[in-house]
């Protein structure tokens, strides 16, 4: 950019990375996500499963007893989280779905996380060392990528796809590089893989590109259109996805399912009961003690790469934030979880100001000490507010309903349950207790219940068979008062505001 | 015919159930009831052993005449001294509102709240809201009324649901129940006692015991 005053401070990044030892850079960021995984991996298996942790675990236990995977718009996303888990819960012993632990499901997130970390690593050469170097800091201590990449659902593995394509589509038009452009397809097959809103971000992604081309590259320099990598990368992208979906040539009926996933896809958009206001991102990045830190730090430079019409990659990735942002801010539908997808630009653009904060003192000579020794409290009070946010939201208070990142979450109450059917069960002794599930959404009773042998699940209405043990919603038992005549409910709290009820044996 | 015979059967039961009450110069217990802030989560209304939701308005409980809430900003003291939330005069303090800001919190598990009512009182009527912002049961509820600040002597339980004897006062018999705003009412029958204690254990939501409101209706004794 080169530019008096430019936020920016470097001028051609390319030229600094490669002046630094590559062993300094890479050794740097495998430190940082090795920092990242220790914040990561403790405590995995003490929060409770979500509704979509525990789907996502019985697709991994049907894949574990030799089935393959059967995309469905309606219910499932893709298959690469699945295709992530499988051999990572192998490795770790798993046989079945009873074997399955939250450890092992939740460490294919942790994994993706710290690739994502290790990612910055690879972004240097675009987005320069120091912004990387914090922006992986941020990503690996701040309480949003740290509670979702802790959590067996879909956004870490897209997280880390999104930014691996966009690192690899820069070097692929960047470097002509046809390895670089079938590495963007097959990121880009990733993400389609993990979540069918991958959609939204090739739009994004497109047409903040375009934009940068014509309005920050206006009467710079032009490169031309490499179009000749373009079909390289489509031709990855068709090849990866038909493999991720069709579960390598064994569900052919996948294709079609995507292809007539729109009306699904649509449906949910508007809402299906997660319907938010507009500002909900907003609310929730700026939230806790840091929150509000760290998406101001991103504003600014945000605002000034916008302003100044940076023709770094900068640029481009500010008009996909503000792309993005917009996007899912329309979108009835909100889950906190979505937020993920805002942390890649946040991360870096808190990184950037954060860069340019630190290099304006030697403009100044006259201030330099003293605004140094500003900047070093600043970070060292966004640490703490950090660590007290991360501390709160991932490890102490993990479940709570007020912790905005627990989502319609799993109460812990319901960890009672399966231990108490145990106790019960070795009081009457029953060594294989017949239980009947009767719920139009029993989520996550399966996770729970999969260590016994004879469960059952019927929908409202349908004629359940004899048990010893009955689980039903609070709206179902009625139904049924013949065959829980005799039998005490036990109420346990499913999600916020959900019971179901546990009927036992009743006092003598 | 058996139906014209069965409902003029009820009108004579509530006529003379009312006399009665009348008879002893019993007056409705009337209390202030907060804002409801949900709508009841489904439950099963025919099945035996579960505690029947109310429908619209409680019905009228009634209490001798003179009868007032004692427990209105007396002294409480609780297991948790130190509240995670709120204050323990926030218990009695005549708030019921069932948003933040009007409940205590106490910590995990095992927890009480005893209220000091002064002096030794005929107790009719316990009412109690955990929380009502959601549908919610709290674990192992049992209420007792003793002259003796310790409860180690001269202990009336006078609800106790705590079926598998979680707290060891023993195992109880009365049902869960889902909290709603017009709290739990739970009849007293006129026992004697100074001391009102309190017990719960955690909730479906969460291991903490909340506390928005407890009035004790009675009247000081003789």
């Amino acid at each position: 950019m080169g530019q008096t005053g430019s936020l920016n401070p470097l001028t051609s990044r390319a030229e600094v990375a490669a002046r630094r030892p590559v062993w300094i850079r890479w050794g740097v960021f495998i430190v940082i996500a090795l920092l990242g995984l220790a914040v990561r991996l403790p405590q995995l298996d003490v929060r409770p499963m979500h509704t979509d942790e525990a789907v996502n675990a019985y697709i991994v236990g049907q894949l574990l007893s030799g089935q393959s995977f059967n995309y469905e718009a309606k219910d499932r996303h893709g298959p690469a989280l699945a295709a992530l888990a499988l051999p990572l819960a192998k490795m770790q012993g798993a046989k079945s779905f009873s074997d399955l632990t939250e450890s092992e499901l939740r460490l294919t997130d942790v994994v993706a996380g710290a690739i994502t970390i290790l990612l910055f690593g690879a972004g240097v050469e675009m987005f320069g060392f120091a912004p990387c170097v914090i922006a992986a800091l941020l990503f690996a201590f701040a309480p949003l990528p740290v509670y979702y990449d802790r959590y067996f659902i879909h956004e870490s593995l897209f997280a880390a796809a999104t930014f691996g394509f966009i690192l690899a589509g820069w070097r692929a038009c960047v470097k002509r590089s046809p390895l670089q452009s079938a590495l963007a397809g097959a990121c880009a097959a990733l993400m389609l893989a993990c979540k069918e809103t991958a959609i939204l971000h090739f739009f994004a992604l497109a047409a903040a590109a375009l934009v940068f081309w014509f309005w920050n590259l206006r009467g710079k320099r032009r490169g031309g259109v490499r179009l000749r990598e373009v079909p390289i990368a489509a031709a990855v992208f068709l090849l990866f996805s038909v493999a991720l979906f069709t579960w390598f040539g064994s569900n052919w009926n996948a294709i079609s399912g995507l292809m007539h996933a729109g009306p699904s896809l649509l449906a949910r958009a508007g809402g299906e009961g997660h319907e938010k206001p507009f500002w909900y991102f907003a609310k929730l990045l700026t939230g806790g003690w840091s929150g509000g830190l760290i998406s101001a730090l991103a504003c600014i430079g945000l605002i000034l790469t916008v302003k100044q019409r940076d023709d770094s990659p900068f640029g481009f990735l500010g008009w996909y934030a503000v792309l993005v942002a917009v996007i899912y801010s329309l979108i009835p539908y909100k889950t906190p979880w979505l937020a993920l997808n805002f942390w890649l630009p946040i991360a870096l653009f808190a990184g950037l100001t954060i860069t340019w904060l630190w290099s304006l003192p030697s403009r100044y000579r006259a201030v330099r000490v003293p605004m140094r020794i500003v900047c070093v409290g600043l970070g060292a009070v966004a640490a703490v507010l950090i660590a007290h946010d991360t501390r709160e939201r991932v490890f102490t208070h993990p479940a709570d309903e007020r912790n905005p990142y627990a989502y319609a979450h799993t109460s812990d109450d319901l960890l009672g349950l399966a231990p108490e059917i145990a106790v019960l069960a070795r009081q009457d002794g029953l060594a294989s207790p017949r239980i009947a599930v009767i719920a139009s959404d029993p989520w996550p009773l399966p996770w729970y219940l999969r260590h016994y042998g004879q469960v059952g699940f019927w929908q409202p209405g349908q004629k359940v068979g004899p048990a010893d043990f009955y689980i039903t919603s609070t709206d179902a038992a009625d139904q049924y008062s013949a065959q829980l005549k005799d039998l005490r409910p036990e109420f346990f709290g499913a999600r916020p505001g959900v019971l179901i009820l546990l009927w036992e044996p009743a006092p003598k | 015919m058996m139906n014209t015979l069965s409902k003029k059967s009820g009108v004579l039961v509530v006529l003379l159930a009312a006399s009665a009450a009348f008879a002893q110069d019993k007056v409705v217990l009337k209390t202030q009831l907060p804002p409801p802030l949900f709508v009841g989560t489904p439950v099963p209304l025919n099945v035996p052993n579960l505690e029947p939701p109310i429908k619209g308005k409680r019905p009228d409980f009634y209490v001798p005449a003179g009868t007032i809430n004692l427990a209105k900003n007396k002294k409480v003291a609780s297991s948790d001294s130190n509240p995670d939330t709120g204050t323990l005069d926030m218990i009695n303090d005549g708030d019921k509102d069932g948003n933040e800001g009007s409940w205590v919190e106490l910590g995990p598990g095992k927890q009480w709240v005893q209220i000091d009512l002064a002096k030794d009182a005929n107790i009719y009527a316990v009412l109690i809201w955990h929380f009502h912002s959601q549908a919610r049961v709290y674990r192992d509820v049992v209420v007792q009324v003793s002259d003796d600040a310790t409860f180690k002597s001269g202990v009336t339980t006078i609800f106790n649901s705590d079926f598998h004897n979680e707290l060891g006062l023993g195992a109880g018999k009365d049902l869960s129940y889902i909290e709603t705003y017009q709290g739990k009412l739970i009849d007293a029958k006129g026992v004697k006692g100074r001391y009102v204690r309190l017990y719960s254990n955690g909730n479906t939501a969460n291991k903490l015991n909340h506390y928005i409101e407890v009035e004790v209706w009675g009247k000081p004794a003789a």
